[in-house]
């Protein structure tokens, strides 16, 4: 059931290393393909060895040849559409898209010959025929495939000196997405988009010629849970996503990769983020979880890291320090647990990540009281068999799994035994339990968001939030995945797990061993030493967030 | 260690040299030499004794410049004045133009044409701002003191524009890379006025609309909804 090895190996470091950072890598290739699986070709010179199948473009840039292309996209079928990525092969009289020419033994292929380069060139011409170039209003500027390729191959003025076609600009395609025909190159990479990853065919092609138009059906609406991805694959800025519309450049934007909190799916993700809060959320290539997409859901899971959060400790609903409130838990728990070990319980949370819930489960182990889960309760509707999942805690299966470790008896919240007077909680949720049970508890919360039964808690310690923090999160099939810090927490918040020591080191009921965490990693290793599953994980070095003026072209 | 003490005594001697007044043609004293590159030297600092340092001297001599040109001044012009007079010329006030000092701020020197003052920005034929908010100008702004909010336009032409468009003029540094990198023609330093003095810091602070109070119309082709720019358009 666990599956780790494709995400964290011995000695490799968990999926968000350094390696898996990088946006849009072609599909990995397969383990060790026997001889009569591969074939060899030389490009401008230089021989490869690719798998049977593989196309001439991929080839390329498996040799670090980026040939110029607006329709090719490594997730969609292959309709060789733009002609951007015309190549010269010898014997073949005349140029082929690189994006469906399959590799052939012995074949060689030409990409900075002069004909191919001035057909490239001239392709580029005409599709910039009727573009805007509205490129200082354009969200896409800076990270726009067209931009980038008019740079390196044009850089000429325009040569029609008769009006531009204009098209309708603004177009309301749905609720999340506005459509600019003008600049819209027809490379079809949404509708391609849309039919393969959402299974909807909700956008066509109209009209002919420098009329042709993008559009949905009359009266339609793009509108399935995976429209956003065209936003991403959308080479130009035909498509703008209303969240993220005119909300920042993309120059100005620093890149985290991080792992989506949304639901159990664990889909990878880059944070763009600036000023402390993050902008948008877009996905990160994983084969093996998400390949090159995520859910619109996922996308707008920033916007919670904004709202109703705990900046500081709070005491009885009042400011007070974390020293104050620490001794003030410290003082209420001591002689409850020296007296009435029952009367304690702790409350771990499938919506916070590994670290947090294994240091607050050692505690409960060392004081010897009862375990509960809370999680947000499953939407079914949700599943469908895509990215979408039910479940929409991110981390429901590490819980259970560090539960298992611990030897803790682990039951979900709604079953508090009656006897339980003070509750150590992570998170602000206590899903099921009735308010009139939560008003008698004396609740300890160390927790994101001021809501809940952590509004009304006697004592409340901030936490930084996934994406404010380092730390691991194990998705549904039991891939343990790393997240990154992308910005600063708000206020006072620390991370939950330096919480629970804090915690730990101020409750002096004898007997249980103090947590001595100094770091994320530190939990990270004895948890990895302690659960059987996650043997043999390394702790992913720390990346640094990549500036999205560097990073080059994302389309 | 043997040089340190040559060093000192050298230090002795050519203090004593100074206060003498025969110097020394022997030049400083070089305590080290760089093997890369000869002329890259460390040499000892010679300082003067504080009976050499005194500045009464100097400042009696700044203090004679100082009268030596207001006397050039105060009398100078009117010795002319009167030579023209005994010449029988008209007198006139002309002795005046004669004297640097401008009398701030009744008078004001008027700046060269190309002089970076205080920013303004450029209005539309309609008397709307020409900012698109392209964020051009922030990112080159080296003081960083350009603060855009950009904001959706109703006009579907112009789509875009700024909501917040402010310039902190504390901070300028008043280099002119926004203009330079104004894509629209939307801000100009042209405006000949330099930054005023304010009494609080947040006065300093130019906004959107004192900017535009300073805007003229640009002769620059104007993007957005227009006979000459959109009106081609299939519907």
């Amino acid at each position: 059931m666990t599956d780790v090895s494709n995400t964290a190996t011995p000695g490799g470091g968990t999926s968000a290393g350094p390696v898996a950072t990088q946006p849009s890598q072609p599909p990995a290739a397969p383990p060790a393909p026997t001889p009569s699986d591969t074939v060899t070709l030389t490009i401008d010179g230089m021989p490869v060895t690719v798998k049977k199948g593989t196309n001439v473009l991929e080839a390329a840039r498996s040799l670090g040849i980026d040939i110029s292309a607006f329709c090719y996209h490594p997730g969609l079928p292959v309709v060789a559409q733009c002609r951007q990525c015309l190549v010269a092969i010898e014997k073949n009289p005349k140029l082929q898209p690189s994006c469906q020419q399959s590799c052939g033994d012995g074949m060689v292929v030409h990409t900075t010959d002069p004909q191919s380069t001035l057909a490239r060139k001239q392709q580029l011409e005409f599709t910039l025929l009727n573009h805007p170039v509205d490129c200082p209003i354009c969200d896409k500027a800076g990270e726009c495939t067209l931009q980038k390729l008019y740079f390196e191959h044009d850089n000429a003025d325009s040569r029609v000196d008769v009006p531009k076609v204009h098209k309708a600009k603004v177009v309301d395609l749905g609720p999340t997405i506005v459509l600019d025909q003008e600049r819209c190159i027809l490379c079809s990479r949404c509708i391609r988009t849309c039919d393969e990853v959402a299974g909807q065919h909700q956008l066509e092609f109209a009209h002919r010629s420098d009329h042709e138009i993008l559009t949905t059906a009359p009266g339609e609406l793009l509108d399935n849970p995976y429209s956003l991805n065209t936003v991403d694959v959308c080479p130009v800025d035909a498509l703008t996503a209303k969240d993220f519309r005119f909300t920042m450049r993309a120059w100005e934007l620093e890149a985290t990769p991080s792992v989506c909190n949304g639901c159990a799916t664990g889909c990878n993700i880059e944070i763009h983020h600036k000023h402390g809060r993050a902008w948008r959320l877009v996905p990160r290539h994983n084969p093996d979880v998400n390949k090159y997409w995520m859910c619109d859901e996922g996308r707008f899971t920033y916007h919670p890291l904004r709202e109703q959060r705990l900046a500081g400790a709070t005491v009885d609903g009042l400011p007070a320090g974390w020293d104050r409130a620490i001794r003030i838990a410290a003082d209420h728990l001591t002689p409850i647990l020296t007296v009435s070990r029952p009367g304690v319980a702790v409350v771990l949370s499938a919506e916070y990540g590994n670290e947090d819930n294994f240091a607050l489960a050692r505690l409960a182990q060392a004081w010897g009281v009862g375990v509960y889960v809370a999680a947000r309760p499953d939407v079914p509707s949700r599943a469908d068999g895509r990215l979408r999942v039910a479940d929409v805690n991110p981390n429901r299966r590490g819980v259970q799994l560090i539960c298992e470790a611990l030897g803790l008896a682990s039951r979900p919240v709604a079953e508090l035994a009656g006897e339980v007077r003070c509750l150590v909680m992570l998170g602000s949720e206590l899903t099921g339990l009735a308010p009139g049970r939560i008003a008698e508890l004396d609740v300890i919360a160390i927790t994101t968001h001021e809501r809940g039964a952590a509004a009304t808690a006697k004592i409340a310690l901030p936490a930084a939030a996934w994406a404010e923090t380092a730390g691991t999160v194990t998705s549904e099939a039991g891939r343990v995945q790393r997240m990154h810090a992308a910005f600063a927490a708000p206020g006072q918040a620390l991370p939950a797990w330096e919480a629970v020591v804090r915690l730990a080191q101020a409750v002096t009921n004898g007997g249980a061993a103090k947590l001595s965490f100094a770091h994320a990693r530190d939990v990270f290793k004895d948890m990895t030493q302690t659960v059987a599953a996650w043997k043999g994980l390394t702790w992913a070095r720390d990346v640094r967030p990549l500036a999205l003026r560097f990073a080059g072209s994302r389309g | 260690m043997s040089t340190a003490h040559d060093d000192k005594h050298g230090e002795g001697e050519r203090r004593h040299d100074l206060g003498h007044g025969h110097g020394e043609a022997a030049g400083p004293v070089v305590l080290s030499v760089s093997d890369r590159h000869p002329r890259v030297r460390t040499i000892q600092v010679v300082r003067p004794r504080s009976e050499d340092s005194s500045f009464l001297a100097a400042t009696a001599k700044g203090l004679g410049i100082t009268l030596k040109h207001f006397a050039r001044n105060f009398f100078l012009p009117m010795r002319k004045a009167q030579a023209r007079s005994k010449a029988g010329a008209p007198t006139d006030d002309s002795w005046r133009n004669e004297i640097e000092t401008v009398q701030y701020p009744e008078e004001k020197v008027t700046y060269p044409e190309r002089f970076r003052g205080l920013h303004r920005l450029m209005l539309r034929d309609d008397g709307a701002v020409r900012c698109v908010a392209c964020m051009c100008c922030p990112t080159v702004c080296p003081a960083h003191c350009i603060t855009i909010i950009p904001e959706e336009s109703e006009n579907k032409g112009i789509e875009k524009r700024p909501a917040v468009f402010e310039i902190d003029e504390l901070r300028c540094v008043v280099c002119g890379l926004c203009v330079e990198a104004c894509p629209c023609d939307a801000i100009r330093m042209d405006t000949g006025e330099h930054a005023r003095p304010v009494e609080d810091r947040a006065d300093a602070i130019e906004t959107k609309d004192s900017m535009m109070g300073r805007g003229i119309h640009s002769i620059a082709v104007q993007g957005g909804e227009g006979p000459d720019w959109r009106g081609h358009g299939v519907e």
